[in-house]
């Protein structure tokens, strides 16, 4: 299965709400719901509170050195 | 082995045979999803599956002594006894059945589950509103595949529908015969919300919706030969 047109998606989590956001991997899926139970399930081994997805299409770089 | 007290009212009767099938077909559900962790079609599924199967054998687990409170007493048999349903008493064939699975059988459990969240069997209540959390996850699971394999059609949907009608055959039974008098006896002392009916109908009228939502018509037939169907086994 070809899986190199479908979304990747950066994942983020904290693990208090005073903590910034932390990169945690990367999940690969079309389907946004499908995303975030992947995400849930593949981070879970930390005790997160706050768990974001962003498409990595979307990301724009402010310094490329 | 369980040992079932002798005279108990028919809704505690009703009530027995339906904490005890949930929790054996969830362990059923828990060991199907467990064998697709190392062969789902994609590596976030195959976790997701896992993470599924670990929930619902957790599920399995914390339901069983349920039972001791309705007065039954169950030697700890482990959760690979039982009598779960036929379609999932055996391991599922190809990733259709996977999903089927997940949409039809955790489908109908799930809304049971539901009915059962403000049940005055307190230790029932407690554990379903823990399982309705956990829950959401596979319904999410559940829909975004149907979509995806909606969207994808040929072979694959064709498959998918057919898994489907042979879940739904089968689990559009558990809920069990309307009018049943052990089950209208339950709703009226409360220990569930919902009669058989209502949760069958939940289930169908969701499914169909979703499907509907893509296009793909299912038939989704109400159960009507009710002769032979065992109370214990919920089949």
């Amino acid at each position: 299965m070809s899986r190199e047109h479908e979304t990747v998606w950066e994942v983020f989590a904290r693990k208090a709400y005073e903590e910034p956001l932390h990169h945690v991997g990367t999940v690969t899926e079309d389907d946004e719901d499908l995303a975030l139970v992947s995400a849930r399930a593949i981070y879970d081994e930390q005790p997160w509170i706050h768990m974001i997805l962003v498409p990595r299409s979307q990301i724009r770089e402010a310094i490329l050195a | 082995m369980t040992t079932t007290p002798s005279a108990v009212d028919p809704a505690t009767t009703t009530m027995i045979s339906l904490v005890g099938s949930l929790a054996d077909n969830k362990g059923a559900l828990g060991r199907r999803y467990g064998e697709w962790a190392v062969s789902a079609p994609t590596i976030e599924s195959a976790v997701a599956a896992a993470a599924m199967a670990q929930d619902e054998l957790g599920h399995a687990r914390s339901t069983y002594p349920v039972l001791a409170k309705l007065g039954v007493a169950r030697e700890d048999e482990g959760l690979a006894a039982g009598h779960p349903l036929a379609v999932i008493d055996h391991e599922l064939d190809d990733w259709a059945s996977f999903i089927a699975a997940n949409l039809v059988v955790d489908g109908i459990l799930t809304t049971f589950v539901a009915s059962a969240r403000d049940s005055s069997i307190e230790p029932l209540a407690q554990r379903a509103r823990k399982i309705l959390q956990e829950e959401g996850a596979h319904r999410v699971h559940a829909e975004a595949w149907l979509r995806r394999i909606c969207r994808t059609g040929g072979g694959d949907l064709e498959l998918l529908t057919q898994r489907v009608g042979e879940m739904w055959a089968q689990a559009s039974r558990w809920p069990g015969p309307p009018d049943h008098p052990g089950y209208e006896a339950a709703v009226a002392a409360a220990m569930v919300a919902d009669g058989p009916e209502v949760v069958r109908e939940r289930v169908r009228v969701w499914l169909a919706a979703r499907f509907e939502a893509e296009g793909v018509e299912v038939a989704l037939e109400d159960p009507s030969d009710w002769e032979g169907w065992d109370e214990e086994r919920r089949r």
